[in-house]
């Protein structure tokens, strides 16, 4: 029986893992093909109009882009799944360098907005669930489909002009100073609550709605004809099964919230993958927009991965359905 | 005659429907013998398992009036505060449901379920003892190899095994009544007769009363102490089993009779509509004067138009007919 | 339809959000002949100009009509949203019907052609377009399809696999109808209605994208006035006059909420199972 579980979950994890290598696979293809796509001659696309033949002729050797397509092709994989994302065109730093640095700033406003998303939203959500129909649960009800609605980036644009600038509660601008934690931690309240606060609302509501469904269950009035605790069959028998649509979401919600994220960022001037995106786009530098793109790419998949999996310790279903 | 475990008195339960106040339970006398097995039959809409969740408090929110006296081992149930009667709800009263499918959580493992559930009835119990007892009761309920079964979730066992499962949860409180609301209907045949072999056997070492609700009279006649016969949400005969089943006095438990007798059990097909009775079950939200069972009663007669009350007759046996009575 | 249009107008909410649609739909339709002033034309003597009779929400840094350049977004709105749509709703819907019928390898190929798809953060997937074709309109139209394409994808094919089997379908197939005919006559009809409901919800993700895009400069190029660039102008001189950023704020948010309660009161008066806001 056991074993017979086992197998079940580590064929479960098998694909999965097999899909996510898949997806990150097509999305390099993807990002290779864009490479080759670029309409006109590489280098001047590249380089822009300005560089001087010399140069360009010099940059096309050494991005190999004098070699034919397939060899460009194998040699672009080749790097890539080393790690090796190239050489920023402009500076001459390496790319991954470079990523890394501003990588911890977007992680921490994303994760962080997941998480004050989850950590708020999921009691919201049984606080309505469990006085359906009161003033509260309307209120509530009511607020969630606002700030779903209202974009992350104007909500960040408005809290921005109330709290910074007219109430002048908190600082306005930018990610801190380097070494200073609580300074970095005041500058990351704006962003996180503009990033998260739609979510909030979105949790909420289906946390509440798949609440009201769990309990109805016959599963909830066996707990309750055995006599458990009422807040033993609120938050243990009923959570558990209600947080599984919660979980499905959530792996959608990081995507959205990466691309969010871009946007926070630049309303509030944080470095990150958003103004580094930016950046590279507006100096065409390829190699940093492709190396910031998989970057993202490859958290959005791996987070999937990580609520796929734990989304199966949590309904013991899915494990058979694979 | 000892005193009953439970007794009834007069029990009343009306909802708000969208079509109005509905009266699903109408005034129901009964008593249950401490160790008796008690059968409940009728059919579907008779307010069986009304009745059942009455005697756990576990009502739906739209029900408006709950009122008789439910007395157990001496004490009013129905006056109890909600705080004092949560120790009854899997303490000295436990249920098994009709449909194992839907009524074990299907996130959690039945071991974390059993546990859970022995640990409340005995917080002295620590999470190793109320394991290994849970194991125990799986095994006593005829599940090979329980140590394993304990990390088993609910979709890994078949429906019969589901309502074992169920069968040691209820015994695992050690109640003095077991509620059973049509524990075999959702199973097919060949299971029903596992799991009504399975109540038999608990006559050996459980030493409870059972209240057995079933649609099906002759699972009641095979299984029960005394059966209690139940039409439109009034009880409208009780006796010894074996008496009521030889000699019906009421004219819906002899056409109940005259259906088992038709169809053989096995092909029963668990609907619990039985065609042969012309008619319908009366409506909960009509109210009605007269006896409940005359617009369908081949022998109905113009002083059936007057209410119809359950009437002792020296026997001890009580019907609710005064054609029986006189 | 008229008892969906009830449903619809019959709750608070879902009044609301029709109220704000049909207004954001006319202005946008009317745009041209209700504006007060010419959206592009420049005053610069009257910069951050605040809210008057002549200029009812004020004007921006170059002396513009705000409401004008307001009224003028709704049609780039509506019309990049509905060009999105219907590019993302003819293609999901043919690929995912394709694969409802193809056989399990082909169809495995256009499944994760979806998934690798969906596997792009939207907004990051039309950045790396945006920034290999250069910012235009046409772009944003395409790049927000594509992304939408594999939801409109899996809906049509869910819907699809679920009458494919039906005996009125396999009776026309032997009777030796076309592809065309079975399609048109008889699978679109029975998957239309889950297809408008998510076409439906997907108008304020629409507006919301194109925004964003247009917001850093890498959606709708001006002097088009985008909502998106309005927000943007108005952030640049936010010191100078919080009006133009605080409307042109406004403005969106009233949209996307307005098009939110629609599609979501929509959705659950054709499927009220899967209502989710009473």
């Amino acid at each position: 029986m056991t074993s017979v579980l086992r197998g079940d979950t580590a064929r479960y994890i098998a694909s999965r893992v097999a899909t996510t290598l898949l997806v990150i696979v097509g999305a390099m293809l993807l990002l290779f093909a864009l490479t080759v796509l670029v309409p006109g001659d590489p280098a001047s696309a590249l380089l822009g109009p300005q560089a001087t033949p010399e140069y360009a002729r010099r940059f096309i050797a050494e991005m190999g882009l004098d070699q034919p397509i397939h060899v460009r092709f194998f040699r672009f994989f080749a790097h890539l799944s080393v790690g090796d994302f190239g050489t920023d065109v402009l500076t001459g730093r390496k790319v991954s360098g470079i990523i890394l640095d501003v990588l911890p700033y977007t992680v921490i406003l994303t994760f962080g907005s997941i998480g004050l998303a989850v950590v708020l939203g999921i009691p919201l959500g049984c606080l309505a669930a469990t006085r359906p129909g009161t003033v509260l649960d309307t209120v509530l009800a009511v607020g969630s489909v606002a700030v779903i609605a209202v974009p992350g980036f104007v909500v960040a644009i408005l809290l921005l002009l109330v709290f910074s600038i007219w109430l002048d509660w908190l600082p306005v601008l930018g990610a801190g100073r380097a070494g200073d934690l609580g300074d970095q931690a005041v500058r990351l309240i704006l962003p996180i609550v503009a990033l998260s606060i739609g979510w909030v609302g979105f949790i909420a509501r289906l946390v509440r709605s798949s609440m009201l469904d769990v309990m109805g269950e016959a599963y909830i009035r066996t707990a309750r004809a055995y006599g458990l605790p009422s807040g033993m069959v609120v938050f243990k028998y009923a959570l558990k099964n209600a947080c599984i649509p919660t979980l499905a979401v959530l792996g959608l919600g990081v995507g959205r919230l990466l691309g969010g994220a871009v946007l926070v960022e630049i309303v509030f001037a944080r470095p990150g993958l958003g103004r580094l995106v930016l950046d590279a786009i507006s100096t065409r530098n390829f190699p940093v927009l492709q190396g910031a793109v998989l970057v993202v790419v490859v958290l959005f998949v791996m987070t999937n991965l990580v609520v796929d999996l734990c989304y199966s310790a949590i309904d013991p279903r899915i494990r058979r359905g694979g | 005659m000892t005193a009953p475990l439970l007794e009834i008195r007069d029990l009343h339960l009306r909802a708000a429907t969208q079509r109005g106040s509905a009266h699903i339970l109408r005034g129901i006398n009964l008593d249950i013998g401490a160790g008796r097995i008690v059968g409940v039959v009728g059919e579907s809409g008779s307010g069986k398992s009304s009745l059942a969740l009455c005697l756990l408090r576990l009502l739906p929110s739209n029900i408006t009036e709950l009122s008789g006296r439910m007395t157990m081992a001496g004490t009013e149930l129905l006056g109890l505060p909600e705080a004092q009667f949560a120790a009854w709800r899997g303490g000295r009263i436990a249920m098994i449901f009709q449909d194992p499918m839907t009524a074990l959580n299907p996130v959690f493992s039945i071991g974390t379920q059993l546990v859970d559930v022995a640990r409340r009835r005995f917080p002295a119990l620590d999470t190793k003892a109320a394991r290994a007892r849970a194991e125990a009761m799986l095994g006593r309920v005829g599940i090979a190899d329980p140590g394993l079964r304990m990390g088993a979730y609910p979709h890994q066992l078949s429906g019969g095994m589901r309502q074992r499962v169920m069968i040691a949860m209820a015994l695992l409180v050690q109640p003095d009544l077991l509620l059973a609301d049509e524990p075999t209907t959702a199973l097919d045949a060949t299971v029903e007769a596992q799991i009504v072999g399975l109540f038999e056997s608990l006559r050996a070492d459980f030493s409870g009363s059972i209240l057995f609700i079933s649609h099906h009279l002759g699972l009641v006649a095979q299984l029960c102490d005394d059966v209690v016969v139940m039409y439109g949400g009034t009880v409208v005969e009780t006796g010894p089993v074996g008496s009521v089943c030889a000699d019906p006095r009421h004219p819906y438990t002899a056409a109940l009779l005259a259906c088992e007798l038709e169809d053989a059990p096995a092909e029963n097909d668990g609907s619990g509509r039985l065609m042969s009775i012309p008619g319908d079950v009366p409506d909960p939200v009509v109210t009605q004067a007269g006896c409940v069972f005359a617009p369908r009663c081949a022998l109905a007669e113009a002083p059936c138009e007057m209410p119809q009350v359950l009437r002792r007759a020296p026997d001890g046996r009580q019907v609710a007919c005064w054609k029986a009575v006189s | 339809m008229r008892s969906i249009f009830r449903h619809v107008a019959g709750s608070g909410t879902g009044l609301l959000g029709l109220v704000l649609v049909v207004a954001i739909v006319f202005a946008a339709v009317t745009a041209p002949w209700i504006s007060p002033y010419d959206p592009d034309r420049l005053d610069v003597l009257h910069r951050f100009a605040g809210m008057s009779g002549a200029h009812w929400l004020g004007t921006d840094h170059l002396g513009r009509d705000l409401l004008s350049r307001l009224l003028h977004g709704a049609s780039v709105a509506m019309a990049v949203s509905l060009l999105a749509i219907a590019v993302a709703l003819s293609v999901g819907t043919v690929l995912g019907a394709l694969a409802a019928y193809l056989p399990s390898g082909q169809e495995r190929v256009i499944l994760v052609l979806f998934d690798i798809i969906s596997s792009f953060p939207s907004l990051v997937l039309a950045l790396v377009v945006v920034a290999v074709f250069g910012p235009s309109t046409v772009n944003v139209i395409l790049i927000v399809a594509v992304t939408l394409m594999p939801q409109f994808g899996r809906v049509a094919r869910a819907q699809v696999l679920s009458v494919k089997s039906a005996p009125f379908l396999e009776a026309e197939i032997l009777l030796g109808a076309g592809w065309a005919r079975i399609f048109l006559r008889h699978l679109l009809p029975n998957i239309a209605g889950p297809l408008i409901v998510l076409a439906s919800v997907e108008v304020p993700v629409v507006i919301t994208v194109e925004a964003g895009l247009s917001f850093i400069g890498l959606g709708v190029r001006p002097p088009l006035a985008s909502w998106g660039t309005l927000i943007y102008d108005g952030y640049s001189y936010l010191s100078d006059s919080p009006l133009p950023v605080v409307a042109s704020c406004i403005t969106l948010s009233l949209a996307t909420l307005g098009f939110t309660l629609f599609g979501e009161a929509l959705r659950d008066a054709v499927d009220p199972k899967r209502s989710s806001v009473r």
